[in-house]
């Protein structure tokens, strides 16, 4: 039993990062119908932002929990401009272009910021100070819990949470539904998209960074190429959830992580992919669109 | 990204000016194949730097047969596809000898490319499949799987008395070879194999594996992988409270271990030659000084030394047979009785396996630094 509830723990604890990471992928696609596969880069750069933060003011000392804070507030204004930056130079001028044209300047853009990582701050893995937070755990059933499993926990449902109530209720959040669903219409009912396109830039690309500051503070280390691992699982927490719908993210992000725990504590870890993946293709045949996907309207 | 640079920063202009200009002979080209970027990249960098250095030293005294030593660096980031292209390109410039590489499976998809060309390859690889095919450029320059596996057997079993071993690698040859000996020789040993599992290396998220394996209670967990995992599963098995000892295998000295596993990492067991601060040898004393005199820290881990032994007799091959041609260097190398390398003395084996090399088992110190447990260190 305790086994099943660390787990548990286990799954809850990855499956919030990614779903923190995949609500930038969902939001960006809902309004643009466009991967955006910097995304993942974009989530590193907010790990490596905050440990050069936490590790070049702190001078050695104790990073306090001011430090900590400032780290992630840093971070996620680097990454939200970022995400500005990107969509003017590398979707704006293509968004009239083939949808090609759009994928092909993404990975072309993945590619810059993933090299660009490795220029400023080196190839090598970059490990996190150990002391960010207290060392506390917590025996519940049998399972252990640790301090920042349960921060990282709360932390992702209170984000997706408020996220879930700025979309749904309030004027904003309103017109990004509706520039989702259909951008002329919005523009002539007198909705600027292409500021509905410049938030989701920046609230995409925020979240991320703090699900990539997560990552580094976690397992405590960082490196360049760790964007496109976590950028493809987090895509296809998206895509499993129902990309374009922001709960189907958070659902979708919640049951790989579980998904990948379950698969590797009780049958191998060798496979967990294999079946993590081999259950999503069955989840898709059965639900082409995603678990809580639209359900596309056919003209008759 | 396909880079290739030509490395003459070793070779001091004043070198040059005092004796290059007045040779008109070409020099003799060194290899060096390494994932200098990537999830090793500080090994490779550690093994780019220590040829390098040593050619720089014999370039001070003349170079070799009259003719400068020049070292040639191709970056294959620890993966097979690199590496191949990495083989090729070293090949084409016409390298006598290849220096490395750290990962077992980039030696292997390199090591047939070289065999064809005839070239020499000295890598800390230490996989069997190396071995398979009996390449006679073949030279492994850190002690292979079986003698490490009977080593770590003969600790865990007859000097802990551990009970219950659990065993984790990950799928890389090396890892999968070093585990599956290590289970043999412990079942030899009459010790009880709890459970063997596997991890994807770098997923970082090993915390389902060793859920599983807490659950079962082992005494031990041996850990046959590289340091980046194996730093990380440490620190999750204190994360998950689990109490069992952390014995890792070779790949697993490296002074970034300790830096990823934090507070975990003390008292943590790893099994291999020692670490290079500790090797007792006055070469060793005077290359591991050298080596932190010119690049301001210390080698990353002992493979930088092993490797730095295949440079070393390379050059003493190249010295006494007095020819670059591969044959005759092939047949020096096989036939040495002894070298007296920084690693300790030892010869290699018609397969070009390394023979002869000490292992011992130490703990992580608080600090980072290894304290040797066993075999009991003599005084001096």
């Amino acid at each position: 039993m305790g086994t099943f509830i660390q787990q548990i723990v286990n799954g809850l604890t990855v499956g919030g990062i990614y779903a923190l990471i995949a609500l930038g992928y969902t939001m960006v696609y809902g309004v643009m119908r466009l991967i955006n596969f910097a995304h993942g880069d974009l989530c590193i750069l907010g790990a490596f932002v905050g440990l050069t933060m936490l590790t070049g003011s702190a001078g050695g000392g104790h990073p306090g929990a001011a430090l900590l804070l400032l780290a992630f507030v840093v971070s996620i204004i680097a990454i939200a401009v970022a995400g500005v930056v990107l969509e003017r130079i590398a979707y704006r001028p293509l968004r009239k272009a083939d949808r090609l044209a759009a994928v092909v300047s993404a990975l072309g853009a993945s590619l810059m910021i993933e090299n660009g990582i490795m220029l400023v701050w080196g190839p090598q893995v970059h490990v996190f100070p150990s002391n960010l937070l207290p060392a506390t755990t917590w025996h519940v059933a049998g399972a252990t819990i640790s301090f920042i499993q349960v921060m990282i926990i709360l932390a992702s449902l209170v984000l997706m949470a408020a996220l879930y109530l700025f979309v749904n209720h309030t004027r904003f959040g309103t017109a990004i539904r509706a520039a989702a669903i259909d951008q002329d219409a919005a523009r002539l009912m007198g909705i600027n998209v292409n500021r509905v396109i410049t938030s989701v830039f920046i609230i995409g690309p925020g979240l991320g960074a703090i699900g990539g500051l997560f990552i580094g503070i976690y397992y405590r280390e960082a490196y360049f190429t760790m964007g496109w691992t976590y950028g493809l699982y987090a895509f296809i927490a998206a895509i499993l959830g129902g990309i374009g719908n922001i709960p189907g993210a958070m659902l979708g992000g919640v049951l790989l992580g579980l998904f990948n725990a379950f698969a590797a504590g009780y049958v191998s870890s060798s496979w967990q992919d294999a079946i993590t993946f081999g259950l999503l293709i069955v989840i898709l045949l059965v639900r082409p669109t995603g678990l809580l996907g639209e359900r596309v309207a056919e003209k008759v | 990204m396909l880079r290739t640079s030509t490395i003459g920063l070793g070779v001091s202009v004043a070198l040059l000016a005092a004796s290059g200009a007045a040779h008109a002979a070409p020099p003799i080209k060194i290899g060096v194949q390494a994932p200098i970027t990537g999830t090793y990249a500080d090994e490779g960098q550690g093994i780019a730097r220590a040829v390098k250095l040593l050619a720089a030293q014999q370039n001070a005294k003349g170079g070799l047969l009259g003719r400068k030593i020049e070292v040639i660096t191709c970056d294959d980031q620890g993966e097979a596809a690199q590496a191949a292209i990495c083989a090729r390109q070293l090949v084409n410039d016409h390298v006598v000898a290849v220096i490395g590489s750290y990962t077992s499976g980039a030696a292997l998809a390199a090591e047939p490319i070289y065999a064809r060309a005839d070239v020499i390859q000295t890598s800390d690889g230490t996989s069997n499949e190396l071995l398979k095919h009996g390449y006679k450029t073949w030279f492994g320059n850190a002690a292979p799987n079986s003698a490490e596996a009977k080593f770590t057997a003969h600790y865990l079993v007859d000097v802990q008395h551990y009970k219950k071993i659990a065993v984790l690698t990950d799928h890389s040859s090396f890892a999968t070879g070093l585990a599956e000996a290590v289970v043999a020789d412990v079942k030899a040993a009459h010790g009880t194999i709890v459970d063997k599992s596997f991890i994807n290396a770098g997923s970082q998220n090993f915390s389902p594996v060793l859920t599983k394996l807490k659950a079962l209670q082992p005494d031990a967990l041996y850990f046959s992988g590289y340091y980046s995992d194996g730093g990380l599963i440490r620190a999750q098995m204190t994360q998950l409270g689990m109490k069992a000892t952390f014995v890792g295998g070779d790949a697993n000295q490296n002074v970034a271990f300790a830096k990823i596993a934090g507070a975990a990492a003390a008292g943590s067991i790893i099994i291999n030659v020692p670490a290079p601060a500790d090797l007792p040898y006055p070469v060793a004393k005077q290359f591991v000084a050298d080596y932190k005199t010119k690049y301001g820290a210390l080698p990353p881990s002992v493979f930088t030394l092993t490797n730095a032994d295949g440079m070393r007799a390379v050059m003493q091959a190249i010295a006494a047979t007095k020819s670059v041609k591969p044959a005759a260097l092939e047949t020096y190398l096989h036939g040495m009785k002894s070298f007296q390398g920084l690693t300790g003395t030892f010869a290699w084996n018609a397969k070009g396996e390394r023979t002869g090399s000490p292992f011992v088992a130490f703990e992580v110190q608080p600090d980072g630094s290894y304290k040797i447990l066993y075999p009991t260190p003599t005084a001096g």
